[in-house]
């Protein structure tokens, strides 16, 4: 396996780097030839981020990217030459779970990039353009008022930057300023730190939390952007709260059909998981959604998603959690669990389903779905503490082969999966 | 006798290091010869990348992989190139940038040229430090939601969770007492930075709150510890950890009574201030932008506010002197307490039947005459 890796991989890489060169340098022989490079004078090459947080791919190549310091979300219509095919992309080894780094020291790569030095880059979400299986990251040069936004790809192991100056745009505000009627003096210190943009069927859905009230408030805007947008805010009462409200913000959320209807799930700090059909988040309502779920308190969600365990064909909720390992809920159970009763008995948790949930091994700063068998994360390497690596993990147990000793790679051992048949395999669009 | 002069390319910074924006790295001298190879290749997509590169002399740790060059375009112009970094050149950042003519092919241009350069630091006006801590009394009520911690410059976010502490009577840092935020919240100006205390342990019944209790007990004495590795702007640290103790007294959990304000109504003809004396201390991010004061023919009375004793009162000194006759002030029905407590409803409180369920918008008004 591992002499595999080092004969073939850098041969691949050195003609990928020349692909990659080529690439940038069409996009630079036309700014040369129009002999002005002004790009720098209206803020550099972030284009019209201010910053780069929460992202979400719509159809037809819709980039989505939540710009906390812009109050707003963004959509970038990509076009051909964004994206990259990755799918002829070596992905591990399914038969062993033997995942691959795709970027090693995605920080310290960042920070050679952008001309800095790896503490000032941060990353601050992850997503798979599904068509293409190309991975786009969101982050910032800089962590204070002079951080620099932009939007990383990886083509084949090679990190580029998207021209946002050039990509056709649009974007939406997102109301957060105090009623101008209620105030009586501008106050820039209100920010909305938008903690989550998800697309669904010709809306985006942005939650956030403020940092001047406690409490929950969920935007639906239609895309193509227009005028409309619905504001409503939500409240749960937690399961083991029996008794009492709570206004707390959505951390993360999902938009998942379940029973015939779309539903949202939101997954809140503390971690309720809480159901809101999507027929009753209208503009100006005030909404109490079903807790049926608690997934352990003192921790926060990462990223929430969907995917079909290859093995029994049935699709799972995962919410990767920072704290702890990933929960895993059948996606089945999401549309049929009862609510958390309210004014009931006192429950410690985990509740609901909570109670039933399966743990996967996984802690990662960011997770995505690559394909129906490969998750890719951004991880810091557990051995090599300075490093952030891209790497994938095979579905659907997430974990990290690489890391440990496996029976599996003994030559008496056991090989439940035919891995000794299939040692010298790799994943790629061929055979996945 | 003819003397034959040649001129060397030189490698410089370009632009004004007193503006990184303005900066690119550029070399000339070329001469036109050599010109006309660089069009060939520019015409040839992306050769000038190994030509004329830059990179940053150390990014952080060892990597055992190759480090990418600065990213950027070349442009061409009269005598030579020009590299435009992607985002501008840090200040105090040392880069090494490189002139390689080997790719163009010329033999009596086979030297490589290097400089080592960076942009000088800005020198940074006084340290920054903490300018105040809110709420300001040192009386907090047990089920306290939130401090601000207001900075005299803008902050780097990204150290809140290792910097800022509650120390317990015992002088140790409490566990678990505040929400971790999925991102550290500041305000736009990275001046402003709001700590909560964990709901989950304020809420009554909730999880940690029967497990651990609130995160503050009546009767003890706490500490809010800032510490000195929260750094500015520059990169630099505070001046010194900066401690704000307060005793705890009991939980609040009610709405705010507006009735129970004091209203102290200016002259007419004046611009003696408005002046709202409230039983107990109001949010103070919140006082500053749900409190407007109404007259009869305008929505809104342009003029002044300050908020002080411990955010018990809030001061209104009109741009033009009071008119006779009746005004409002008005209270948005977002404006809370420090813990959290509405207009509308506490916090924390009963759950109510579905049925009862409504948006909750909507102001309080109370009338006042300028006497």
């Amino acid at each position: 396996m591992k002499a595999m890796k080092t004969s073939g991989y850098p041969a691949r890489r050195d003609v990928l780097r020349f692909g990659a060169a080529s690439a940038v340098g069409l996009a630079l022989r036309s700014r040369a030839a129009a002999a002005s490079d002004n790009t720098f004078a209206k803020g550099g090459g972030s284009g019209p981020l201010r910053s780069a947080g929460a992202l979400a791919f719509g159809p037809d190549n819709v980039l989505f990217v939540g710009d906390i310091a812009g109050a707003t979300v963004h959509a970038f219509v990509l076009r051909a030459t964004d994206v990259t095919s990755q799918a002829d992309l070596e992905l591990g080894n399914f038969h062993n779970f033997e995942g691959r780094d795709l970027v090693r020291g995605l920080d310290q790569k960042l920070a050679a990039l952008f001309g800095t030095t790896y503490d000032q880059i941060v990353v601050n979400d992850m997503v798979v353009h599904q068509p293409s299986q190309q991975i786009f990251m969101s982050v910032e040069r800089g962590r204070s008022t002079d951080a620099l936004p932009a939007i990383a790809k990886v083509n084949h192991g090679e990190l580029e930057v998207l021209a946002l100056d050039q990509i056709p745009h649009s974007q939406v505000g997102i109301p957060n300023e105090p009623d101008p009627k209620a105030m009586l003096e501008f106050d820039a210190q209100r920010s909305f730190a938008i903690t989550d943009v998800k697309y669904y069927n010709g809306e985006i859905f942005v939650t956030g939390i403020s940092n001047q009230r406690f409490a929950s408030t969920l935007h639906r805007i239609p895309y193509p952007f227009n005028a409309q947008m619905a504001t409503c805010t939500v409240e749960i009462w937690h399961p083991v709260h029996g008794e009492f409200e709570t206004r707390a913000p959505i951390i993360r959320q999902l938009i998942k059909e379940v029973q015939g209807e779309p539903h949202l799930f939101g997954v809140y700090g503390c971690t309720p998981l809480v159901r809101f059909p999507l027929a009753s988040l209208k503009d100006g309502a005030h909404v109490r959604g079903d807790v049926i779920g608690e997934l352990g308190y003192g921790a926060n969600p990462i990223d929430m998603l969907t995917f079909t365990d290859p093995f029994d064909q049935k699709e799972y909720l995962l919410v990767t959690i920072d704290t702890r390992s990933a929960s895993r809920i059948a996606v089945l159970d999401l549309g049929t669990a009862k609510p958390e009763p309210t004014g009931g008995s006192i429950d410690f948790g985990p509740g609901g389903l909570g109670r039933t949930q399966g743990l996967l091994p996984i802690i990662a700063n960011h997770f995505a779905l690559l394909d129906p068998k490969w998750a890719v994360q951004i991880h810091r390497h557990p051995k090599t503490g300075y490093r952030l690596d891209v790497s994938t993990l095979a579905t659907p147990y997430f974990f990290e082969r690489r890391d440990g000793m496996s029976e599996m790679n003994w030559r008496d051992g056991p090989d439940p999966f035919d891995y000794r048949q299939h040692r010298g395999e790799i994943s790629t669009g061929a055979n996945r | 006798m003819n003397t034959r002069v040649t001129i060397l390319p030189l490698l410089r910074v370009d632009g004004d290091s007193r503006q990184p924006a303005s900066c690119g790295v550029a070399v000339c001298g070329l001469a036109p010869d050599v010109m006309v190879s660089l069009g060939g290749c520019v015409r040839a997509r992306g050769l000038l990348r190994p030509v004329l590169r830059v990179t940053v002399d150390r990014t952080g740790t060892p990597l055992d992989d190759i480090l990418p060059d600065v990213l950027g375009c070349h442009s061409v112009f009269e005598d030579g190139i020009r590299f435009t970094p992607h985002f501008p050149f840090e200040r105090g950042l040392s880069y090494r940038a490189s002139f390689d003519p080997r790719p163009l092919g010329r033999p009596e241009l086979s030297d490589v040229l290097t400089l080592k350069f960076a942009l000088s630091r800005e020198q940074s006006a006084s340290p920054v430090a903490v300018k105040h801590v809110f709420p300001s009394s040192d009386c907090l009520p047990e089920n306290l939601l939130r401090f601000y911690v207001c900075f005299s410059g803008p902050m780097q976010r990204g150290r809140v969770e290792a910097e800022i502490s509650l120390l317990g009577p015992d002088g140790e840092p409490a566990p678990d007492v505040f929400y971790r935020a999925p991102v550290e919240l500041w305000d736009r100006g990275m001046r402003c930075l709001t700590i909560l205390l964990d709901p989950g342990r304020l809420k009554r019944g909730v999880g940690p709150n029967r497990e651990l209790g609130p995160p503050l007990k009546t009767g003890r004495e706490y500490t809010l510890a800032v510490g000195a590795g929260m750094t500015d702007l520059s990169g630099s640290p505070l001046p010194e950890t900066v401690h704000k103790r307060f005793r705890v007294t009991s939980a609040v959990r009610e709405p705010i009574a507006v009735e129970q304000w004091k209203v102290l109504p200016p002259k007419t003809n004046s611009r003696q201030p408005l002046v709202l004396t409230f039983p107990r201390p109001l949010d103070w991010a919140l006082l500053a932008q749900t409190i407007t004061i109404a007259s009869a023919c305008q929505d809104s009375i342009d003029g002044r506010m300050e908020i002080d004793q411990c955010e018990k009162r809030w001061s209104f000194i009109p741009a033009s002197p009071w008119a006779a006759g009746s005004h409002h002030v008005r209270v948005a029905s977002s404006l809370e307490d420090v813990c959290g407590n509405s207009v509308i409803a506490a916090f924390d409180r009963p759950l109510r039947p579905g049925s009862e369920l409504a948006y909750e918008i909507g102001s309080r008004s109370i009338p006042f005459c300028p006497v």
